[in-house]
């Protein structure tokens, strides 16, 4: 099964519907499975949606038991994180953390990529096997014996260990995700212009970047969420100079009011940018996660 | 690629509620609640290179006035304290980390009574005699109660500035006891019919609430309930564990008496979530560590803010010493930090100052002398007296350790899961082998 | 193309993968051996972290808590994904919206969604899920403190979290079902069920095989979840693997480091034999011309 990468497959051919939306006695079903939706989406969300409603309560209300339904809504806790905690610093290094480890795993895992999506043998087949096991590596594994090696070099609670470190933890991720995008490019382009007197390396610039863009789109956004939601590594790299927000969430877990609530308008200025990213690179996620799977 | 730009009204929705809510964060760190605290005098010779000043405490309102004086006053002249907040599980976790290599991140601690003999006698914190008496007169430290130094010195020197105490105090409502004609509880026997005439009342289904977080404070309120009886962990003459004892078993038995009146969650009780069923009016009684007093009374954290009534704790069977535990809190430098340890003790000394132990009332029971009295603070009474009724602390390095090694154990028993007797006798066990090892 | 070319092409991302991957699982097997802590060399210790290991009963509750866990969560996963990526298949113009919402879940930093998940549980902290099951049904439910509900709160969040990848998955799998083979077979005048469990199901095995086998291999290794929503983990007996070496080999200053790293060990060959059927298919896939 492959996906075509120009056309995004959320977008796809009706026709490939399992169920066709047929004659007029269907569209009672059609509402059943409409409202069912609507309530699993409801279920999905109500975790956010709680956190919200607490958040924007006023603090001798949020975390009442039995729960209050109707009250102020006030922003008093976001003013409060951003005012008297270091929040704005955490969310920057999150960013840049992302950004960074992002931008340096793709340059490194591009070239990869399209290297093992060309080399027919058996290497390929070995490394592509390396990087399934790799990826399913107990994170511990890993990260305790970094911590050891950053306390050693110096560098344990910097932005740069914990680029490093996720460069390296998804590298064979995004190696995988990318050469299967590769593969899907008819390899007599390749050919083509090799012919015509390109070296290889000129082939993979101007050629099969335009084409890829999508697929690294796919994989810069996989990298970058990826990068976003660690907290494990973080969690045992970091201290207080290079703290990420998942990390200063968890910290706070024990907290009293009104820091709790804090704690939640924190979780909230997560989500919220997430969410707009769950819409916006929806395609992207789609195609990547489709790619990824198996060649049936 | 379909270079159309969809129209994805969620998005752009979510986009803008993003940006709407990220426009609160104007200011951002602009007014740090340090900003605010108090400033006192914290002058000491900055270094050339400008330097950041790690500092290690968790939230409270008792602890925050003295951070705050702490980072606000000592920054200046190219040197920047940093305080990240932190709860207290975090911290009890990060010092174990920072004091473990030979290269800390913290340089700055806050520590308390319990862990001073442990980290003290594997040289991790500094002494602190040279630098109290060099700067004795200039921060008036002599004025700092003696009682709290000396909880706070191990084998005859100084480890921790003290900054204030903690002890026991027994917060209740005071609408509910007036409407069933009750009086504060003074033993165990007596919380339990108070509790249950509440329970009886119908309003309050679990009236007790006591942190005994099974991974943490419940180890401290066993011990407040030993120490209620007389015992210490360990006897201190004949350096006998005192679990496979009458006094140790009772302690389990009193404490498992008030299960009934207590929420069947209450293990997963730290002092935050005490604080929260009070808040709620999910509990009517809670027994906990002073410094947690004042936000009951803060009109922002619960509606039941002017209905708490303070007490001392009740003992667990009448006699001398009540349910409680004495803790003083104060400041530390650790032995592995790289800044200059002058300049260190200049801070902390700033921060236990008078000036910043005045601002820290009414939260905090500050450990200077002539700063407390009667109406001081809303607990103040029952402060006092709970000072005067705890068993004076044991400062051997096995204590911590024994807590630790026999939590297990106490959270098993206290669950059900193991009999007291088996559950005594294991902790026996554990015990001898601690102090057999620290000998 | 030439081996110099894709030795030049891959060697970067195979330096960073061997030093930085390599490397570190290197040292937990050398840490597996030995009584160790940071900063200092350690001391040989043979197998005897194994053996402790092996013969302490946390870590064999952990082991089926976890192993539980997962087998629980992956067939609630597979069955779930499939079903919505029917429903979700059938849209139209919805079908963005949806999306994105389910996939809301998935994007999130899990410890982040697994907090906000507490919350609804916590009395606490509002519990609004435990006031209106309360309210229901009269019942007061301890999510925190009793095993099995905490086991339920625990899969109903793995799933929740993981639910929008497998439904992705699947979905793009249905897409590619042949639309003869459906035709062919409502002809023959085949049940819906039928319809499914003959002829749909069959066809994207493989992909469904996939899935179980992504979920299998990230829940065993569940971590994050489990601080927020069951801090008394080591008393319920739901204390996943990892939260185990966790606990083990950092919390107290990596004291037992050694034995923490044994663990890793064995759950890395946990983790090989779930994963040995597909890997043996990957590399009879390799061996085709």
């Amino acid at each position: 099964m492959t996906i075509d990468v120009a056309t995004p497959p959320v977008d796809q051919h009706p026709q490939t519907a399992v169920r066709k939306s047929g004659p007029d006695r269907r569209r009672g079903k059609g509402w059943l499975i409409g409202g069912f939706l609507f309530i699993i989406c409801l279920a999905m969300l109500s975790p956010i949606l709680w956190t919200a409603a607490s958040v924007t309560k006023p603090t001798n209300v949020a975390f009442l038991n039995p729960p209050v339904f109707f009250y102020h809504p006030t922003f008093q806790s976001f003013v409060d994180l951003w005012q008297t905690t270091d929040f704005y610093r955490y969310l920057i290094n999150t960013l840049i953390i992302a950004v960074i480890s992002t931008a340096a795993a793709l340059i490194i895992g591009v070239p990869a990529a399209y290297g093992l999506s060309r080399f027919r043998g058996w290497t390929s087949a070995i490394l592509l096997i390396l990087a399934l096991i790799f990826r399913s590596l107990p994170r511990f594994s890993i990260v305790l014996p970094m911590y050891d090696l950053s306390k050693t070099l110096g560098v344990y609670d910097t932005r740069f260990a914990m680029v490093v470190a996720l460069v390296a933890i998804n590298q064979p991720f995004s190696i995988w995700l990318l050469r299967n995008f590769f593969a899907e490019i008819p390899q007599e382009l390749d050919e083509a212009a090799l012919l015509d007197g390109c070296s290889r390396f000129q082939v993979l610039r101007r050629i099969m970047l335009p084409l890829m863009g999508p697929g690294i789109l796919t994989a810069g956004i996989f990298m970058f969420l990826f990068a976003f939601q660690e907290y494990l590594t973080a969690l045992i790299l970091t201290d207080v100079n290079a703290k990420t927000v998942p990390v200063f969430i968890a910290t706070q877990l024990g907290q009293t009011l009104p820091m709790l609530q804090q704690a939640g308008a924190a979780a909230m200025l997560l989500t919220l940018p997430v969410i707009a990213f769950a819409f916006i690179a929806q395609r992207y996620l789609v195609a990547g996660l489709n790619s990824g799977s198996v060649k049936g | 690629m379909s270079t159309r730009i969809p129209k994805r009204p969620a998005a752009f929705c979510a986009l803008g509620v993003t940006l709407a809510v990220g426009a609160t964060g104007c200011g951002a760190g602009a007014k740090t609640a340090a900003k605010s605290a108090t400033s006192v005098t914290c002058g000491f010779s900055a270094p050339k290179q400008s330097t950041t000043v790690n500092v290690l405490a968790y939230n409270s309102s008792a602890i925050d006035p003295f951070t705050n004086t702490m980072v606000k006053s000592c920054s200046h002249d190219g040197v920047t304290l940093k305080h990240d907040p932190i709860d207290f599980g975090g911290q009890v976790q990060k010092t174990v980390a920072t004091l473990s290599g030979s290269k800390g991140s913290y340089d700055i601690i806050e520590t308390y009574g319990f862990v001073i003999p442990e980290y003290a006698s594997t040289k991790k914190l500094m002494p602190l005699d040279g630098l109290f008496k060099k700067y004795a007169a200039k921060y008036k430290l002599n004025a700092i109660n003696k009682n709290m130094r000396t909880a706070m010195t191990y084998d005859g020197k100084l480890y921790g500035l003290p900054m204030q105490a903690q002890v026991f105090v027994m917060a209740y409502r005071k609408d509910i006891f007036k409407k069933l004609g009750l009086t504060p509880p003074t033993t165990f026997a007596e919380l339990r019919t108070d509790a249950a005439k509440i329970q009886k009342s119908g309003g309050v289904k679990y009236p007790i609430a006591l942190p005994l977080l099974a991974s943490n404070d419940i180890t401290y309120s066993y011990q407040s309930a030993l120490n209620s009886l007389g015992a210490h962990y360990v006897d201190p003459k004949t350096k006998k564990p005192n679990f496979d004892t009458p006094q140790g078993r009772k302690a389990f038995k009193a404490l498992m008496s008030l299960k009934p009146y207590m929420s069947p969650d209450v293990t997963t009780f730290d002092q935050p979530k005490v604080q929260q069923q009070m808040y709620n009016g999910s509990a009517a009684i809670a027994i906990m560590y002073s410094g947690r007093m004042s936000d009951l009374t803060q009109k922002s954290n619960t509606k039941y803010a002017d209905k708490f009534g303070f007490a001392a704790p009740p003992t667990v069977a009448g006699g001398k010493y009540e349910y409680n535990n004495l803790s003083v809190d104060g400041w530390s430098i650790p032995t592995n930090t790289s800044l200059s340890k002058d300049m260190l003790f200049q801070m902390i000394s700033s921060a236990v100052s008078e000036k910043a132990s005045k601002s820290a009332l009414p939260a905090a029971y500050p450990a200077r002398d002539g700063v407390v009295t009667d109406s001081s603070m809303p607990y103040a009474a029952a402060a006092n007296n709970a000072i005067k009724h705890a068993l004076p602390a044991d400062t051997h390095t096995y204590v911590s350790k024994i807590s630790n090694d026999t939590r297990a154990v106490v959270g098993s028993v206290f669950l059900g899961k193991t009999s007291i007797a088996a559950g005594v006798k294991k902790m026996q066990q554990i015990a001898e082998k601690d102090v057999a090892a620290s000998q | 193309m030439r081996r110099r070319e894709y030795v030049a092409l891959v060697l970067p991302s195979v330096l960073v993968m061997f030093g930085l991957l390599v490397v570190p699982l290197y040292r937990t097997i050398e840490w597996s051996l030995q009584k160790v802590t940071y900063g200092s060399p350690g001391s040989f210790a043979g197998v005897s972290n194994y053996t402790s290991a092996l013969t302490d009963p946390r870590f064999g509750r952990a082991v089926v808590f976890t192993v539980g866990l997962t087998v629980v969560a992956t067939a609630i996963l597979v069955v779930g994904g499939y079903i919505l990526a029917c429903m979700v298949n059938a849209l139209r113009r919805t079908r963005p919206l949806v999306l994105g919402v389910l996939l809301i879940s998935y994007v999130l930093p899990q410890i982040v969604g697994a907090t906000m998940f507490s919350w609804l549980f916590d009395t606490n902290f509002g519990g609004v899920a435990e006031y209106l099951l309360h309210v229901v049904t009269g019942q007061e439910v301890h999510w925190f403190t009793s095993a099995w509900p905490n086991r339920i709160i625990l899969v109903l969040n793995v799933v929740w979290a993981a639910l929008p990848f497998a439904m992705l998955m699947i979905m793009a799998g249905l897409q590619g079902v042949s639309n003869d083979m459906i035709e062919a077979a409502e002809i023959d005048g085949v049940s819906r069920i039928q319809l499914h469990w003959h002829v749909i199901i069959p066809s994207i095995k493989a992909i469904v095989g996939f899935v179980a086998l992504i979920s299998i291999m990230d829940i065993l290794r569940v971590f994050d979840q489990l601080i927020p929503l069951s801090p008394q983990a080591v008393q319920l007996g739901n204390e996943s693997i990892t939260l185990y070496i966790y606990n083990v080999a950092f919390q107290n200053g990596g004291q037992n480091l050694g034995l923490g790293s044994a663990v890793n060990v064995l759950l890395m060959v946990i983790i090989m034999i779930m994963l040995s059927p597909f890997i043996i298919g990957l590399l009879r896939e390799a061996r085709k011309p």
